[in-house]
């Protein structure tokens, strides 16, 4: 079962406009953000499907970019996350894509990211109501529900890529 | 302990003697280790969430940063005062309060998720306008929203509850039956009871596309909320009458399933299809957008 309580469907708490494409993606981006330990310098992102038709209108742009900034759903600021990205002197490019090749879901993004010292890629659902999978680490496949405890720091030890 | 259909629910409900929202807090405690009381004010705190959003609905007769949506709230209220309206207090109350709602969501403000934020406006519409009308506690509208949630959870894991997986049903659809059941409890009405409202009100919404206009979450979607408020209280008022879905909810909830698994992509969240596709959706989508229309020309040949 991916909905495990009952906060799962009453909340989250989030600003709007969708759950599945806003407050589901800045999960996503902060499971990213909190993989890497700190606000990544570079992102290239990919939107399959459903995100790269409708990523402006739901603000799924600014979603993935405030989670990967380590916002919270619920952050206002979210708002503000090409702003706040450009003072981290952040390097965003984006892509769009049909079908995501590597789960069959209209809701999926890839992020790659990399901070100064460390590299990562995740492929992150949006499963819908706020809940999100990462499915893809470093090209091998994953199943971490972000509604669940998550150890980030052993997932640190296991996935991060020393650039060094 | 768990439930994984409405069937399972009942029985539980009924061998330990529980309404729906009871029987939703004691599987969290049993899921999470909290305490009932924990729970109960984490419900709390979601309640008073949805009523700030609805009070930041009401007061702001901004339009939304697309310049699509807003201001009628403000409009409804203006319009509930004078007295003249048709479908009486409770729903008109109810729309208000789920315009408010789903207006503060497209300006990306702060709201609940219930159980989807394109959905978010139809449950604290019911919920607000039960507190204004009638002499219910607060402590029983966060029961009720136990109760919503038993609803969403049995769906959201049977079927879908997000537009781009199922179609329009699956958010407005399952918040109405949510909001519906929630309703029927918070009035006495038997769990039993409350299922066929849930049944009632996602049969009537079967079908439902999800085809927001460029791409946002506000043309149809704020008025299909608002619209979602009355289904939510007729059904609630037909089942509380003792009026049964004659196909049972897990086999409505089944359809809607397989309805959405068969929906084109078009008509899933994509913008490329239904109201989106109108001269004059395409038309505000070029507008707002800034970008070519490439999948839509590429639709229209």
């Amino acid at each position: 079962m991916v909905f495990n309580s009952c906060f799962d469907i009453i909340g989250p708490v989030m600003v709007g406009p969708s759950s599945s494409h806003t407050a589901g993606v800045v999960a996503i981006g902060k499971f990213g953000h909190d993989l890497l330990g700190e606000i990544p310098k570079s992102v290239n992102i990919t939107f399959y499907d459903s995100f790269s038709e409708t990523y402006q209108g739901h603000g799924t742009d600014k979603a993935v970019i405030g989670g990967l900034l380590g916002l919270g759903t619920d952050n206002p600021e979210i708002k503000h996350a090409f702003e706040l990205a450009e003072k981290e002197r952040m390097n965003i490019s984006f892509e769009f894509e049909e079908r995501c090749p590597y789960y069959d879901h209209p809701n999926t993004l890839l992020i790659s990211m990399k901070s100064r010292e460390n590299s990562v890629e995740i492929g992150g659902v949006s499963l819908g109501g706020g809940v999100s999978k990462i499915f893809l680490i470093n090209g091998q496949p994953a199943n971490i529900l972000l509604n669940s405890k998550l150890d980030m720091e052993s997932m640190r030890e296991r996935y991060l890529h020393d650039r060094r | 302990m768990d439930f994984h259909s409405m069937n399972d629910l009942l029985q539980l409900c009924e061998e330990k003697e529980m309404t729906m929202g009871r029987l939703m807090m004691e599987t969290e405690e049993k899921k999470t280790g909290k305490s009932s009381d924990e729970i109960f004010t984490m419900m709390k705190e979601r309640l008073f969430k949805m009523k700030e959003a609805v009070e930041k609905g009401i007061t702001d007769p901004s339009p939304s940063p697309s310049g699509i949506s807003g201001g009628d709230a403000h409009l409804m209220k203006e319009y509930k005062d004078k007295g003249n309206y048709m479908t009486g207090g409770l729903v008109t109350d109810a729309m208000k309060y789920a315009f408010a709602t789903s207006e503060t969501n497209a300006r990306m403000g702060v709201i609940v998720a219930t159980p989807t934020a394109g959905s978010a406006g139809i449950l604290p519409g019911c919920i607000f306008a039960l507190e204004d009308n009638t002499d219910i506690s607060t402590d029983d509208l966060v029961m009720g929203l136990f109760t919503a949630s038993a609803i969403g959870y049995v769906i959201a894991n049977r079927a879908f509850i997000s537009g781009a997986a199922g179609g329009c049903q699956a958010e407005v659809g399952s918040a109405t039956a949510m909001a519906s059941a929630a309703i029927v409890e918070m009035r006495g009405g038997t769990p039993e009871q409350a299922v066929h409202a849930a049944a009632m009100s996602l049969k009537s919404l079967l079908g439902l596309v999800c085809d927001p206009v460029a791409g946002l979450v506000e043309v149809p979607c704020i008025k299909r909320n608002v619209i979602g408020t009355a289904i939510a209280f007729a059904s609630a008022d037909m089942a509380l009458a003792g009026i049964k879905s004659r196909i049972p909810c897990d086999e409505v909830i089944g359809a809607m399933y397989d309805i959405g698994s068969s929906m084109p992509r078009t008509l899933k969240e994509t913008s490329l299809g239904g109201l989106a596709a109108t001269p004059t959706g395409e038309d505000l989508k070029r507008k707002l957008m800034a970008k070519p229309c490439r999948n839509s020309a590429k639709n229209t040949g």
